[in-house]
């Protein structure tokens, strides 16, 4: 348990989550200190295309081998499979009613890319290889929670009504989802370092290589300012909903790991597997829910995800998962 | 003196989320055209609205149509079911403008 310690310390003194706590705390003491939204937006944006650029040239020089096929049949089955996972534990332990536990379980069957760009650059940090290409893994885990969601959502729905049912994948939500732009980035930026491998890579480094953990920081300060905003949310939130937004990330690590190393991959791979089906979407799936579960409140899911999960994931979870990894992968 | 017709002008706070499925509406019934704030902030029955960050989930937005009698009774007909489950107001009012054939 002292190297466990001792991680979670180092994790704590690297810039990445200084900054990060920084933001927290000048948030939360309601400084006037921002980012402008275009400038945040602009730095979300360069940290996609970097790290789906960097899996699509990991992916061409390691080929579409088994271990790859396994990752992404892993990914959509865990993000198919943990909000039901997520829904029966709020159903037990909470008083969320269903629109609003379909709605969280979404957000925890979905990933969110912050965490675990900030995984990957703890473990970049520490130099611990990992495979470039789970980056696919995180771009495939986005969406497939959302129909677990709004499944979930309407099997109790449809006992009551006799209304015709609308389709559940509307065009608006399809949308919403597909074309988001984050999808869109990820999996665009993966196909271009596909396509173009080391050359490509060449060609890109100076721009995304060696500025990427700095630029990481700049973004993590901001994501701080915006959760040390919204930790007075707390209070709306409940707190067995807030106990459920710290053990469900252990819950769907242990998954994660498991599963990671199940399927043969290194250690820096199980770190992020774990990461992954541990942290929770605040981007993508509140908006999709916003369109197709208005019913379901976003002052519950959003600050869930955003002001308790994320930061649990980014200064505890990923040294944790880490040590557990570490811990597996030796056995 | 300028010859000034009379419209309706129908202002709708509505969350982004919501904003495009009302705009399709207002092109569906007719409406010849429509003005977007796409960033507006305030307090309201949910609260203060002032998130405009990462996703929209917290962002609204200004929708401001003037139109004909017909068409905005249309509008506001159709706005009810559109709103439910929805943060949004709507005002509606009489006003004056220049070019009759824009509207």
């Amino acid at each position: 348990m002292d190297t466990l310690l001792q991680l979670a310390l180092a994790n704590l003194v690297s810039p990445m989550v200084l900054f990060f706590v920084l933001g927290v705390a000048a948030g939360w003491l309601k400084s006037d200190l921002a980012i402008p939204e275009p400038i945040s937006k602009g730095l979300a944006l360069y940290l996609m295309l970097a790290i789906g650029f960097k899996g699509g040239v990991e992916l061409e020089a390691n080929g579409l081998g088994g271990t790859v096929v396994a990752a992404m049949a892993l990914a959509l089955a865990l993000s198919f499979s943990m909000p039901l996972l997520a829904y029966a534990l709020l159903r037990a332990a909470t008083r969320l009613d269903v629109p609003n536990a379909a709605a969280v379980a979404a957000h925890y069957g979905s990933v969110s890319v912050v965490t675990f760009v900030a995984a990957t650059g703890f473990l970049g940090y520490r130099a611990v290889p990992y495979e470039g290409y789970l980056v696919a893994m995180l771009a495939l885990m986005e969406t497939p929670a959302i129909v677990t969601g709004l499944l979930l959502a309407r099997r109790s729905k449809t006992a009551g009504t006799t209304k015709p049912q609308a389709p559940l994948f509307s065009k608006e939500l399809a949308r919403e989802v597909f074309l988001s732009g984050s999808v869109v980035l990820l999996g665009g930026s993966l196909a271009i370092g596909w396509i173009t491998g080391a050359k490509g890579m060449a060609v890109m480094a100076p721009g995304i290589v060696d500025p990427f953990k700095a630029v990481l920081a700049v973004f993590l300060l901001d994501m701080g300012l915006l959760v040390g905003r919204r930790l007075q949310d707390f209070r709306t939130v409940g707190w067995p909903v807030v106990a459920f937004g710290l053990y469900m990330p252990l819950i769907g690590a242990t998954i994660g790991l498991v599963a990671a190393h199940a399927i043969g991959l290194s250690l820096g791979g199980i770190t992020l597997v774990a990461v992954l089906a541990a942290s929770a979407s605040y981007i993508v799936v509140p908006a999709a829910m916003r369109v197709s579960l208005p019913q379901a409140n976003p002052a519950i899911y959003v600050p869930l995800s955003l002001a308790i999960t994320f930061p649990f994931n980014l200064i505890a979870g990923i040294p944790l998962y880490h040590a557990a990894a570490k811990w597996i992968a030796s056995m | 003196m300028t010859q000034l017709y009379r419209k309706k002008k129908i202002e709708i706070v509505v969350e982004a989320a919501r904003a495009r499925a009302i705009i399709e509406m207002i092109e569906a019934v007719g409406a010849k055209g429509y003005t977007i704030v796409p960033d507006v902030s305030g307090r309201g029955n949910r609260g203060v609205r002032d998130e405009a960050h990462l996703s929209d989930v917290f962002r609204n937005m200004l929708i401001i149509v003037i139109a004909a009698e017909e068409i905005a009774n249309r509008i506001i007909e159709q706005l009810q079911p559109l709103l439910k489950d929805y943060a949004g107001i709507v005002v509606i009012s009489d006003v004056e403008v220049i070019r009759d054939e824009h509207f």
